[in-house]
């Protein structure tokens, strides 16, 4: 470290001296009184973490919303995945009426989506005759995995744009079928641009995963709202805080990642 | 129609709730517009000066707010505002009310969180800016003020202009989330139909339906913004 300090350097020192006011503030606010309340909130962290006072079973809470994230984002996968072949038929009949699919699911709040769904899905579902209840975290996952698919899709449509017409041109002088370019000069290409729209992606369903708490599961807003009807209203704030973090402490990692991707990604443009 | 009732809707009480809570959902989505774009213009500004403990700071909002869901920056606003201090006594009544209504905490809360989208929108259009344009912009005598308001800012609005729409869109959308912290927008009044009338696929088609036109006008409105300012050589000016 030489002195004066280059821009990057001040910045991580600042970086460093917020991590450490904060820090400092809490201890100042534990010495105050405000001890008492985070005793509160890491008393109940399992509760938040896994909808169990003890930890265990797993039933609700943060983990929760991972599980419905990551389930969302299957479906979305394999719905987006269907959609973008459909965008890029060469088909009108099939080509138009997936751009508008598309664009509807785009267009439309992830709330209201997930409210349709809720009321728009039977709670029964009859198969051969049996009457087969469908719970509201499945109608949670079809409601997210709806949004999410599309953007899914205009991600593969991008990628697949942004290839070079020349790989195109190339590959038909080498005589190879519209389907084998597609799989063996284009989509492996196109991939590697998906990957870091997808890991925003999953970091925004993650995200709003948060929103499932009004389909009435267990989630880790819902728990949150059951364990702060029975706390006093200091502790409010510690809890929300608490919350908050367990999303940030989820998502930002993901996004820095997805961020270093991308520069890796940016110099492969033909 | 598969079987679905639309009777409730000549009901003019219930139109007259629609149309109520749409306008609270476009000028909800209007306000916090404006203020993420003053925001973002002001923290991308702030950015470019290179202060390293200023960049910090403006990096550390942006994260914490791009890293958690806007419901629950929402319901922490709701809730904690009033308990914090930010009460004031009502006049009239003598109570302790807290100062700041609903409507105003989802205003706070989704200019933050758009704010925070909007500096990393303007801060990637002016970082593509060209170094040849600053060279001569200087070369020319403009201040570092001048220069901003004058060269930077109206080439790298036309360069973030797709991401401004990108941003604008996922606030009108998130606007619906205020109906949680009973906000009378759309969603609320959606929810206070059905709760009458029982309808509820038929309530929430329709509020699908009215969301979707109103982000697809959205849209097409921006896009047309862009095609009007368009100039050679920059976004869709190519």
């Amino acid at each position: 470290m030489q002195w004066p300090l280059t821009y990057h350097e001040k910045k991580r020192a600042v970086q460093l001296a917020i991590v450490l006011a904060l820090v400092a503030w809490l201890a100042a606010d534990a010495l105050t009184g405000g001890a008492a309340n985070w005793q509160r909130v890491w008393l109940r962290l399992p509760l938040l973490l896994t909808g169990s006072g003890s930890g265990w079973p797993l039933t609700g809470g943060f983990v929760l919303n991972i599980f419905l994230g990551l389930c969302s984002m299957v479906l979305a996968a394999v719905m987006g995945t269907l959609l973008a072949f459909g965008m890029m038929a060469r088909n009108r009949a099939i080509r138009l009426p997936c751009f508008f699919i598309m664009n509807f699911l785009r267009n439309s709040p992830w709330l209201v989506l997930l409210f349709a769904m809720l009321y728009i899905i039977p709670f029964n579902v009859r198969l051969f005759g049996f009457s087969i209840a469908v719970p509201a975290f499945v109608k949670a996952v079809i409601g997210l995995a709806l949004p999410t698919g599309a953007n899914f899709a205009e991600i593969i449509r991008g990628a697949v744009q942004s290839i070079h017409s020349g790989q195109w041109e190339a590959a038909r002088a080498f005589g190879y079928m519209p389907m084998a370019i597609y799989w063996r000069i284009i989509l492996p290409q196109a991939l590697r641009r998906m990957i870091p729209g997808w890991m925003n992606l999953y970091a925004l369903l993650m995200i709003a995963t948060s929103l499932a708490t009004v389909t009435g599961i267990q989630d880790v807003i819902t728990t949150l709202n059951t364990l702060l009807s029975m706390e006093n209203e200091r502790v409010i704030v510690y809890f929300y805080i608490a919350t908050l973090f367990l999303f940030f402490a989820y998502c930002y990692p993901i996004a820095l990642l997805a961020r270093r991707m991308e520069q890796s990604v940016k110099g492969d443009a033909l | 129609m598969f079987g679905l009732d639309y009777s409730w809707l000549s009901d003019p009480v219930y139109q007259d709730w629609l149309l109520r809570g749409t306008l609270t959902t476009i000028g909800l989505a209007l306000a916090s517009s404006a203020i993420a774009i003053l925001i973002g213009a002001f923290g991308a500004l702030a950015l470019s000066l290179r202060i390293a403990w200023l960049d910090a700071l403006i990096e550390l909002f942006v994260e914490l707010f791009r890293n958690t869901p806007p419901l629950l920056q929402m319901l922490f606003f709701y809730f904690t505002l009033s308990t914090i201090g930010l009460r004031v006594t009502d006049p009239a009544t003598g109570l302790s009310v807290p100062l700041l209504s609903a409507f105003d905490c989802a205003l706070v809360s989704l200019s933050l969180f758009g704010g925070a989208l909007c500096i990393e929108a303007f801060r990637s259009g002016l970082e593509s800016l060209p170094h040849s344009v600053t060279e001569a912009a200087r070369s020319l005598g403009y201040s570092r003020w001048a220069r901003f308001r004058r060269i930077e800012m109206p080439i790298a609005s036309r360069i973030c202009l797709p991401a401004l729409t990108n941003i604008l869109t996922n606030l009108f959308k998130t606007t619906s989330q205020a109906s949680v912290i009973t906000v009378p927008e759309l969603m609320y009044y959606a929810g206070q139909i059905y709760n009458d009338t029982f309808r509820t696929a038929e309530v929430m088609l329709l509020v699908l339906l009215i969301y979707v036109s109103l982000v697809s006008l959205l849209s097409w409105g921006m896009s047309r913004i862009e095609q009007a300012l368009a100039f050679p050589g920059y976004g869709k000016g190519h």
